[in-house]
Order: C-alpha cells, then structure tokens, then sequence
C-alpha cells in the first residue's frame, strides 16, 4: 500500500440525507425497488413506523463514496451489509467506517451507519485491495 | 436449512445502462466516474427476474423484506457493457428467508462478480396494503 493503514484506524465520518420523499422517490425509479413501504406513508404506519424507511440499499451503496474518498488508491472489491434497523425518511445519517485487519495485500473495513437514533441502521463490511489485485 | 433444492435461473443477459449508472450514483451519492458497485442490485430487481420471487411471495402470502446484502468483485463492471447474470434460489423455513446467489460473467464467460441477497419472509397480515 503506498501509504500505511493500521488496524483501528478510523475513516472521517460521513453525514449524509435527510432524505425527502421526492429523493426516495427518485432512488424507487432508478433502482427499480418500488416497493410501497418506502414510498407510502400508509404503508409504513401499518407496521408501526412513523415515516417510510429509506431504502436499504441507498444507504449501503453510499459507502462507495466515502471508502473512494478516503482512500482513492484502493479498488473496493467487497461491499456487504446487513440492514439491522430501518433508518426513516427525515433522518441524517451518520456513516462511519473502522479498519479491523490490514495486510500488504487487503484492508478490511466494519461499515455502520446510523439514524437519528444513533443505533446501527447497517452493520456492513468492505474489502480494498492494491489496484494491481483486481 | 434449506426447504428445497435451490432453483437456478437465468441466465439473464443484463446490460449496464451508462444513463442508469450514473443515474444511481447520483442517487447514493457518487460521482458517475464508474460505475457503482452496488449497481447489479438493479439487476435483481428486474421484472423478468424478480416476477419469480413475487410470484412465490404471493403462494406463501408473505413480503420480502431486505435483510442484507453483498457484492463482490472479481473485476469492476463497464458502462454500456453487456454481462450474464445467473441466479439461484434458495429458501429456508428456519427463519424464513429467501437467499439469492448470482454470478456475474461476461458473454465470454469470464467471472466479474458474486452478488448475494437475502430477503426475510414476513407473513402479510400487518403490512396493510403492501402488494
């Protein structure tokens, strides 16, 4: 790695959203997950939540750009999360990222991102490699 | 434990669509420099693809709630580029949850990526008018 990372180390943190209705909205048509529960009040009431969840997968996806920003000489080969909590429509969310193994060849990074709350919305992990690996 | 033999579907043949990728990262705030590594999960949200999943989310009257997620990356996909994706299905009763597996390749056959949802299977009764 041209410059060294240590076990422990902490990304900056990322403060993304709030997210309005138009932008769930927008993320539902380009990604094509149009399921109601995101988009429909009435729907996500039924089940006891007092706004629509953002998308799981809008939230994961942007980790991309912060693992890019941190560090842009790394390929990012893995990105995997699990959706713990639903963060709701209106919340900032708060990304962070932890080193928790670094090698010569591979740096694992534990994701989390949280809602208003501050509990974790996802618990996720990503895998950087030397651009040369991929 | 698995139910009952995963069924294989596909492959599909998918194409990264260079306004739709940069479309979704504008959406999880990218740059559209390249194209983002979540973007198969468009794939497997395709019509053609996820028809079986509704399909059998209808027999069982239950909703598919996304419960994680992961890519993982052989080599990074190209705009305009085309790709086959083939999937297999598996589901397990104990919690109920649907797990799809897909691989990415290139028409030539090439191996880009794995993709590995999972979608816990929740009874409708209390999601309203969730369809």
């Amino acid at each position: 790695m041209s410059e060294s990372v240590k076990v422990g180390d902490k990304l900056p943190e990322t403060v993304i959203g709030p997210f309005d209705a138009p932008s769930l909205a927008r993320y539902a048509e380009v990604s094509g997950d149009a399921n109601p529960l995101h988009l429909d009040d009435a729907v996500s009431a039924a089940i006891g939540l007092a706004a629509p969840p953002v998308h799981g997968m809008k939230l994961l996806a942007a980790f991309e750009p912060m693992l890019r920003a941190w560090r842009g000489d790394l390929i990012i080969a893995s990105l995997a999360g699990k959706f713990v909590q639903p963060i709701l429509r209106g919340e900032t969310v708060t990304l962070s990222g932890r080193v928790l193994r670094a090698t010569e060849n591979e740096v694992l990074v534990r994701l989390v991102a949280y809602g208003a709350a501050r509990a974790p919305g996802i618990i996720g992990e990503a895998t950087l490699r030397p651009k040369a690996a991929i | 434990m698995p139910l009952e033999p995963p069924v294989a579907l596909g492959p599909f043949r998918m194409c990264v669509d260079p306004a739709r990728a940069a479309a979704y990262a504008r959406e999880t705030g990218g740059d559209a420099a390249s194209v983002p590594l979540a973007y198969p999960a468009i794939w497997l949200a395709e019509p053609s693809l996820f028809s079986v999943v509704r399909d059998l989310c209808g027999e069982l009257d239950v909703v598919p709630v996304h419960e994680s997620q992961s890519f993982f990356y052989d080599a990074p996909l190209v705009a305009g580029e085309s790709y086959d994706l083939s999937v297999t299905m598996s589901r397990e009763e104990t919690p109920p949850r649907l797990t799809l597996v897909a691989t990415v390749a290139t028409p030539g056959g090439t191996p880009c990526a794995r993709i590995e949802a999972q979608l816990r299977l929740v009874p409708r009764a209390g999601f309203g008018s969730l369809s």
